[in-house]
């Protein structure tokens, strides 16, 4: 590839440095860098609201024992522009989270990643696994 | 067909498609029209009966927290807008609506789970819902186009609804005020509103329903200044058959009249979040 | 493989429209000399006689506010470059990186899922910034600060800080779109990272403009009446609207004085906003904003920010926001367990 141009190169630059992060309000005031989890639990619930969506998960623990965890999701508005309804993540699905754990120990975390077992990721694209044709409403 | 002969047409179709006892309020009108032929419903409306307080007949009352409110809180008389006059529930939800009232205005948001537990949304500053968002004691704007889709914009916490006319096609996900599908029949707008959070109430009065809440609502024009508003609302989780309400809508006519802020967000944030504070209560 | 042959994946991938594309000579001159790049567009009136400005639009761009300082720096990218800096965005933005560190690779993953796809594109016209005047393309310099607002900064620096850390007092260290109260309808609008969307209606007399976030209406009268009385203050200001030949110029006077109502930091007793709407074709049209006040920056500055309609079936969506906030109580419950076990950072 032939050497970058300088403008872009500061282009690109500057809107690292000024986009995501800040748009978003900040990863740190919530969750802590220092607390990463994994997680493999089936969907109980999917709140598709704003300001974030909620999955919720039960995560059964090598003991039996069964924990609830909500992972926190951003806003479905862009979901939905996407063709997803309120039915593309079902109850009962499994999946599996790679975040951060909520700075009060809480059982809360951002999700990193959200896949499926077999490492499909959820979300990206027009559909997801499994979900019904897409409902793209129509006139 | 000629253009008379149409405009006769709609007239006809829009005195039959009032209730009768719309038809025999109010002599027959034929509203202003928009290019397409369709009745011009622009402009500011507001509601001036009772029924945020209670959708049925009530008596004035000394609303929550007399001790403090005195007068200011306390509600008016009012007749019931219900046809019939009582909300046909099914025998178990009258207990609900009971704890409802009782808790009205409390809240507990201290967990997730239980956030939408007790109190009335209006409260708490949540969006209302339809049909509540139409008798709310603030005025509203219908904005009206050639666009396909008609704004409704609410007073009330800045409230805003987009009327879809002629659309197929569901709501993809639950909404505080719904998803409203559009279209004429003469002169009467009918929204069709599907897809509600079931946690809205339709009053005060802890009157609530599910999300399988159903609502058809018609803006009829019977006069320069008067729209006639009836919704039909049925719920099989809730009621036993579908009922009705209706009361006219009143075109607000002040000088340079517009719709101003009532963003209740802050009005309600001490109430909700204070007790999280570091110094409690502040 | 050859990296040209990425480098036309990546594009390729990338672009979802043709829209992305060429523009006119012409327009780029324009752009540069800070008038707007757009033809007029005749052809769209309502039935009423008013340009047609009616539809669900979408502002996300990747050209920044401002353009970055340095040697070299253009105020239009060639083709090759704009490519290049969209695939080279992409890139970098990549949640595959893994590098930086949990936050920033975080956010990079999580704006893989939810940010609207469309902030990667540069302008159709390659403008390097969003900012057309100054021709720097960066907001003109800062007044000193009055010592009253100074200390207003510096305590709403000082509550930043103590959110960003985990620990609010109180919900009054959250900014006023963390509270739910006002979001992109607060203007000017910027483009921001999802939801970027606008429905304009409009009627007889009147042009409203529903953003998507947080659900609210700016209802803008066209006849000439009086803004409102000058005790009469609101978190969006009040708006007064009319044709100047076909471009809809909106004025917007009487904003609140709470911390953080207007841009920037702006005083809002002497804060001014003009506001340009025009149609350029079918798929687009330009707002162009005019912000200026002489207690916060030395001279008046202007953006152009196209606004476009790529997807003919795109629906805004409720963004109720108040309603499930739950944030708000895990910020609060958060800090105050966390004190609890000693926690100061």
């Amino acid at each position: 590839m032939k050497p970058r141009n300088a403008a872009v190169v500061a282009l690109v630059a500057l809107l690292l440095l000024v986009a995501p992060a800040s748009a978003h309000h900040a990863f740190a005031a919530e969750f802590d860098a220092k607390k990463p989890i994994k997680l493999q639990g089936t969907v109980t619930k999917m709140e598709w609201i704003n300001p974030h969506a909620w999955i919720h998960i039960d995560v059964k623990k090598t003991d039996g024992t069964v924990e609830e965890w909500m992972i926190e999701a951003g806003t479905p508005n862009t979901l939905l522009r996407r063709g997803l309804t309120r039915d593309s993540l079902k109850k009962g699905t499994e999946i599996v989270v790679d975040g951060y754990q909520s700075k009060d120990g809480s059982l809360r975390a951002n999700g990193r990643d959200v896949t499926l077992p077999d490492g499909k990721t959820l979300f990206l694209g027009s559909s997801a696994p499994d979900a019904p044709d897409q409902d793209k409403s129509k006139k | 067909m000629s253009k008379r002969f149409r405009t006769a047409l709609l007239a006809l179709a829009a005195i039959a498609s009032m209730s009768p006892a719309a038809a025999q309020q109010f002599p027959q009108y034929r509203p202003p029209r928009m290019a397409d032929g369709h009745p011009d419903l622009n402009g500011i409306w507001q509601a001036f009966v009772t029924a945020n307080w209670d959708l049925q007949d009530h008596e004035a009352q000394s609303g929550p927290h007399p001790e403090v409110m005195g007068a200011y809180g306390a509600g008016p008389a009012g007749q019931s807008i219900v046809e019939g006059g009582e909300i046909p529930y099914q025998p178990w939800a009258l207990e609900k609506k009971k704890q409802n009232f009782e808790k009205r205005a409390t809240a507990d948001v201290s967990s997730d789970k239980k956030w939408h537990e007790i109190g009335d949304p209006e409260f708490k500053c949540y969006m209302p819902g339809v049909p509540r968002a139409t008798y709310m004691p603030f005025p509203f704007r219908i904005v009206q186009g050639s666009s396909p889709y008609i704004l409704m914009a609410y007073e009330f916490t800045s409230a805003t609804r987009i009327i879809r006319m002629n659309w197929k096609g569901e709501a993809p996900t639950p909404s505080w005020m719904g998803w409203s599908r559009g279209r004429w029949e003469g002169d009467s707008l009918v929204v069709d509103v599907t897809g509600q959070r079931e946690e809205t109430w339709l009053d005060r009065a802890g009157d609530f329903h599910t999300e399988d809440l159903h609502v058809v609502e018609r803006y009829t024009p019977v006069s320069p200044y008067h729209l006639m508003y009836e919704a039909t609302i049925e719920d099989p989780g809730v009621y036993t058959r579908p009922w009705k309400i209706s009361f006219p809508l009143y075109r607000r006519m002040e000088k340079n009249v517009q719709l101003l802020e009532f963003k209740c967000v802050p009005f309600t944030e001490d109430l909700l979040f204070g007790r999280f504070s570091k110094e409690t209560g502040k | 493989m050859n990296r040209l042959c990425i480098l036309a994946g990546l594009m390729a991938a990338l672009w979802m429209s043709p829209v992305a594309g060429q523009a006119p000579k012409s327009a780029q001159k324009a752009a540069s000399k800070g008038t707007p790049a757009a033809k007029k567009s005749p052809a769209f009136k309502t039935p009423w006689g008013d340009p047609d400005l009616q539809g669900v639009w979408n502002d996300a761009t990747s050209t920044p506010l401002q353009r970055p300082g340095g040697v070299g720096t253009k105020d239009i990218l060639g083709d090759e470059e704009a490519a290049e800096f969209q695939a080279q965005l992409a890139n970098d933005l990549t949640r595959d990186r893994r590098d930086g560190g949990p936050e920033v690779d975080v956010n990079r993953a999580y704006n893989d899922h939810w940010m609207d796809s469309r902030r990667l594109k540069i302008t159709a016209d390659h403008r390097t910034s969003l900012i057309v005047d100054p021709p720097d393309g960066r907001i003109p310099p800062a007044v000193p600060l009055s010592p009253e607002r100074q200390r207003a900064r510096a305590e709403r620096a000082a509550a930043n800080a103590r959110f960003n850390a985990g620990l609010p007092d109180n919900y009054r260290d959250m900014s006023l779109p963390v509270r739910c109260i006002i979001r992109t309808d607060s203007p000017p609008y910027l483009p921001t990272i999802y939801n970027n969307d606008f429905q304009i209606f409009q009627s007889p007399g009147y042009v409203t403009i529903a953003p998507e976030m947080i659900h609210s209406a700016r209802i803008i009268p066209l006849d000439g009446r009086p803004h409102l009385g000058k005790s009469l203050l609101q978190w969006l200001g009040d708006s007064r609207g009319h044709w100047d030949g076909d471009t809809l110029v909106v004025e917007t006077t009487n904003f609140r004085t709470d911390d953080g109502v207007t841009f920037q930091g702006s005083n809002p007793e002497t804060f001014k906003i003009t506001e340009r709407f025009t149609r350029v074709d079918a798929t687009s049209l330009n707002y162009e904003f005019t912000v200026e006040d002489p207690k916060t920056w030395t001279r008046p500055w202007t953006a152009i920010i196209p606004w476009n309609k790529i997807d003919p079936a795109e629906q805004m969506y409720e963004y109720a926001c108040h309603e499930d906030n739950y944030d708000i109580v895990h910020f609060l419950t958060g800090a105050r367990a966390r004190e609890k076990k000693g926690e100061t950072k």
